[in-house]
């Protein structure tokens, strides 16, 4: 059975019609066809999918599409602040080498960014801790942690 | 030849340093796309049904009620598809490949290999569909350990191959008497070694989307390291010329040597597309990425070698037994190059191996990172610290005392060039301090006292090219466009690894123009040059060659035409950064543009040119100083520092070799202490397939890593001496965690992963 959600992803009203089993996930990736949030398990284990709901990470496989309804959903395709312009996160990322093979990437960057926005300066512990559900294969983490130390000092003193 | 070649020096522009990759802008704005983000109307879903036996004969399959379900549109079984024996990874020209598996069979070989398909117009519908095939088995006993395979009369996975279960004939080496070796030894030390089932766990699971055009022609989607293998075999199992098949594969979320097999699903999604006339999608979920992926050859070794009091080397005895799962896929290439790369890294002159690789009831083994080696060489470097603390030595001591070095024949069985194992330990053993290490006061500290904290050292060597068991061969397509940028087509896989920016950086240095003006096309087996696959650390080495090939052609064109328009001979013009001009005299000059483009009765250019390489093989090194502490409260093994010092060769983009390093790392922890894929040894089922059950390291476990890249000994072999990095790291941390573990407990382990459960044991058995 569908049924029509309305909803706000990455700022824009938007109203899908979806069946009441499917996850915000895979409504997002194929309904709406906003294909950078990622599936690598689709229950709940890596993170591969962290979109942000009303601001906090969600594993968006394991949300119903309509338990999203009247909520503003951010993605990936949301993070930059402009067409030209990118978030100093994803900057960071480019920089620091610490996106390989990129499937973890949009989560990671979506965690990421919840993790700096509730704590400016998060020490290394925070970060470690910040990404636990997150798995990245590829880079042993280390150019993750680089680059979002770096993305959290530009953003400090961007705000100073 | 790599003997002779001398490497060419220059001051680099683009080599060497650490430009902005090609893939990263689209990875981290979600723009990237990989397979399973391709849209095609009309799409079908496919879905497999996997048997829940371990052996057993497919007495009938009825499948009439998924026929007649709702939304499907088509049923596969072994009934209706093509019978056609064939490789599972057909490299071409590898002649160790065993033909063992059919699309679909009447038998079973393994706990959850598919014995049907089917396709409809919703993933739930295909799912629903799979439980309404009834199949009738005639349960077969099933081997489910190698030495159980092994035994005369067990009973029999194939028909093929040479028989009793084995995959291939048994790989034998022998160099100088082993005999006379050992009877010069003032002792012997002998022991077995043991590896588990660790998984390569890429993120993106294996997925694929076939469709079929009014031609008959197959595009194929699939999140593949070898397409052109893919649309081999694709072609020669369905019948088809290879015009009539195109792979496409854009980026790819990790693969890790695993996705270079033709798997199950890829055929059989084919075959629904073809069936339906529709496109079909096939994506595993995480639970087949284990079952019906592949993962790291389980193996068994027993390893004697004799040593004199001097710590000299003089004879290695050993024998290898690779768990190949249910098919050969890979089996036989690795259990060749684990067998005799154990020829190599401690010099040994008496050396008798013998590799064996069988066949068992379990979901496939096939090539994963480090291939063969990670196993044999962890059984040598353990060894090695044994002998060294049996003669009251420095392991380090020991082991710089016994690496190979330039000269020495490596198990390619060409000379090593350079000493790039002694310097990367003799780094390693400055960079920590090792002799303080070594002599430091050992109480505990008073506020942990149950912690006992180690050092260890793992060594390891691989070559960059997987000859001579493949004549391999690098290609590559360079052509300048009428503005003067280039573009690089190349048939190179983009796993994840920076590949990509790396020949593009070569083409640019090559060529002489700005890096940002190189752009590459990959991934269309229709448009780019023939590749034989991203594997063995080769791409940089075997692509980039080629690539540099193309460049200085397409260079050496653009300076013919700049020096005609000059007016002066192409020896006498330079150029750089996308300019050409005359040397003495530098404000005659044009860009490449105006070179390319028509004058004066001159037509405009068309300058393409390829490159074609087909090289040995060249050997990096790697020493990894670890640091770890173990919980003798817990068991809890914690690896905290490593230090991993690489040769590499040039490197040409630094911070992806690091990645390289550091993720292998990573994966490497994994596999010596928490990883391992659990296959029930009664019933062949799949025990932790899954992400939260096989135990991977994640952000909290990631110990300090303070990578060390030197350029210690350039090959010529690869373009300005470059070599692989991609499977060093993976080899070297192991057996580095595993001494570093008798360092700190006294302690001993010859298997991987050493859980907190063997830990304990081993502790209290020591205490009694
Ligand atoms: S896809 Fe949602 S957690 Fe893995
Ligand atoms: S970059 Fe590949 S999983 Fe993180």
């Amino acid at each position: 059975m569908k049924r029509i959600v309305e909803l706000t992803i990455n700022g824009e009203p938007r109203d899908m019609a979806v069946e009441t089993c499917r996850s915000l996930l895979d409504a997002l990736r194929d309904d709406v066809g906003l294909t950078g949030t990622k599936k690598g398990c689709d229950v709940g284990d890596c993170g591969a999918c962290t979109v942000l709901v009303d601001g906090e990470p969600v594993n968006a496989c394991l949300m119903l599409a309509v338990e999203a309804e009247g909520r503003s959903v951010e993605t990936i395709e949301g993070l930059q602040p402009g067409v030209d312009t990118l978030h100093p996160l994803q900057d960071a990322f480019m920089r620091h080498g610490a996106s390989q093979c990129g499937f973890c990437t949009p989560g990671i960057l979506m965690m990421a960014k919840k993790l700096l926005d509730d704590n400016p300066r998060p020490t290394d512990e925070d970060i470690r801790f910040g990404l636990s559900g997150n798995i990245c294969r590829c880079t042993g983490y280390t150019k993750i942690f680089d680059a979002i130390k770096s993305a959290a000092r530009e953003m400090e003193a961007a705000r100073s | 030849m790599n003997m002779t070649t001398p490497i060419e020096k220059r001051d680099f522009k683009i080599v060497g340093k650490s430009v902005r990759r090609d893939d990263v802008l689209e990875k981290v704005t979600g723009e990237a796309q990989y397979t399973g983000d391709v849209k095609l109307t009309g799409t079908l879903h496919g879905k497999i049904k996997r048997a829940a036996i371990a052996h057993a004969r497919i007495k009938s399959i009825d499948v009439s009620r998924a026929l007649a379900y709702p939304g499907v549109k088509a049923v596969l079984t072994h009934e209706n598809v093509p019978r056609v024996l064939h490789y599972g990874s057909p490299h071409p020209r590898s002649a160790s490949c065993t033909k063992d598996q059919y699309i679909l069979d009447d038998k079973v070989r393994f706990w959850g290999e598919g014995v049907a398909a089917v396709a409809a117009i919703s993933e739930e519908i295909a799912d629903e569909a799979l439980d309404l095939i009834e199949v009738e088995y005639e349960p077969l006993p099933a081997v489910i350990e190698p030495e159980d395979a092994a035994q005369p009369g067990a009973p029999l996975i194939h028909d093929v191959g040479p028989g009793g279960n084995l995959v291939l004939d048994p790989v034998r080496v022998n160099r100088g008497d082993v005999e006379a070796g050992f009877a010069l030894a003032d002792f012997v030390l002998e022991g077995t070694f043991s590896g588990g089932r660790p998984h390569p766990a890429y993120m993106e699971p294996n997925v694929c989307i076939a469709d079929w055009d009014g031609s008959n022609k197959l595009t194929f989607w699939t999140s593949t390291q070898s397409s052109f293998m893919v649309r081999g075999i694709l072609a020669e199992v369905l019948g088809l010329p290879l015009t009539k098949v195109r792979v496409l594969v854009d980026h790819m979320g990790g693969g890790f040597g695993a996705k270079q097999d033709c798997f199950q699903h890829e055929f059989l999604c084919a075959l629904l597309a073809k069936e339906t006339r529709r496109p079909v999608k096939m994506e595993f979920t995480r639970h087949e990425t284990f079952v019906a992926g592949r993962s790291r050859h389980p193996c068994k070794i027993w390893l004697k070698q004799g040593f004199k009091n001097d710590g000299t080397l003089v004879a290695r005895d050993m024998k290898l037994v690779y768990d190949s799962g249910a098919y050969g896929s890979h089996g036989p290439g690795v259990t060749i190059v684990g067998t005799t790369a154990a020829t190599s890294l401690y010099r040994c002159e008496n050396v008798r191996l013998e590799g064996r690789c069988v066949y068992t009831n379990t979901p496939i083994n096939g090539a994963f990172r480090g291939y063969g080696v990670v196993q044999s060489y962890y059984a040598l470097d353990i060894q090695m610290d044994e002998a060294a603390e049996r003669l009251g030595m420095d392991p380090a001591e020991l082991k710089l005392k016994n690496v190979v070095r330039a000269g020495d024949i490596a198990p390619s069985g060409h000379p090593i060039l350079g000493h790039g194992l002694e310097i990367c330990i003799q780094h390693g053993v400055e960079k920590i301090g090792w002799k303080a290490l070594r002599e430091r006061d050992r109480t505990p500290d008073p506020k942990h006292p149950h912690i006992r904290k180690g050092w260890g050292i793992g060594c390891e060597m691989h070559g960059s090219s997987a000859y001579p068991g493949i004549k391999e061969q690098g290609n590559a397509t360079v052509k300048v466009n009428e503005d003067g940028t280039v573009t690089l087509l190349t048939g190179a896989a983009g796993l994840g690894t920076g590949a990509h920016t790396a020949l593009a950086q070569i083409v640019a240095e090559e060529l002489g123009v700005r890096f940002e003006d190189v752009g590459t096309v990959h991934g269309d087996t229709d448009v780019v040059p023939w590749d034989i696959g991203a594997f063995a650390s080769h791409t940089t080495y075997l692509v980039g060659t080629a690539a540099k090939m193309a460049a200085g052609k397409v260079r050496a064109a653009v300076l013919e035409r700049a020096a005609m328009k000059l007016q002066v001979s192409p020896g006498e013009i330079d150029l750089s950064e996308g300019k050409v001009f005359v040397v003495a005299e530098t404000d005659r000059c044009m860009t490449v543009a105006e070179a390319m483009g028509p004058s004066r009765g001159i037509p405009a250019a068309n300058i393409v040119a390829n490159g074609t390489y087909e090289p040995t093989k060249s050997y990096s090194f790697a020493a990894h100083f670890t640091e770890v502490d173990v919980d003798t409260e817990t068991g809890i093994v914690e690896v905290k520092r490593v230090v991993p010092v690489h040769d590499i060769g040039r490197v040409i983009h630094p911070i992806a070799a690091q990645g390289q390093i550091e993720g292998g790392i990573q994966q490497g922890i994994g596999h010596t202490l928490t990883e391992d894929y659990v296959i029930d040894k009664k019933t062949g089922r799949s025990l932790n397939a899954g992400l939260v059950d096989y135990k991977m390291p994640l952000s909290m476990d990631m110990p300090d890593i303070e990578t060390v890249i030197l350029e210690a000994a350039p090959d010529p072999g690869g373009p300005w001496g470059a070599k692989g990095v991609g499977e060093d790291p993976i080899i070297a941390i192991g057996p580095s965690i595993a001494n570093a573990i008798y360092d700190a407990i006294g302690v001993r382990f010859h298997h991987y992963p050493i859980t907190p459960e063997d830990i304990l044991k081993a502790l209290r058995e020591k205490d009694a």
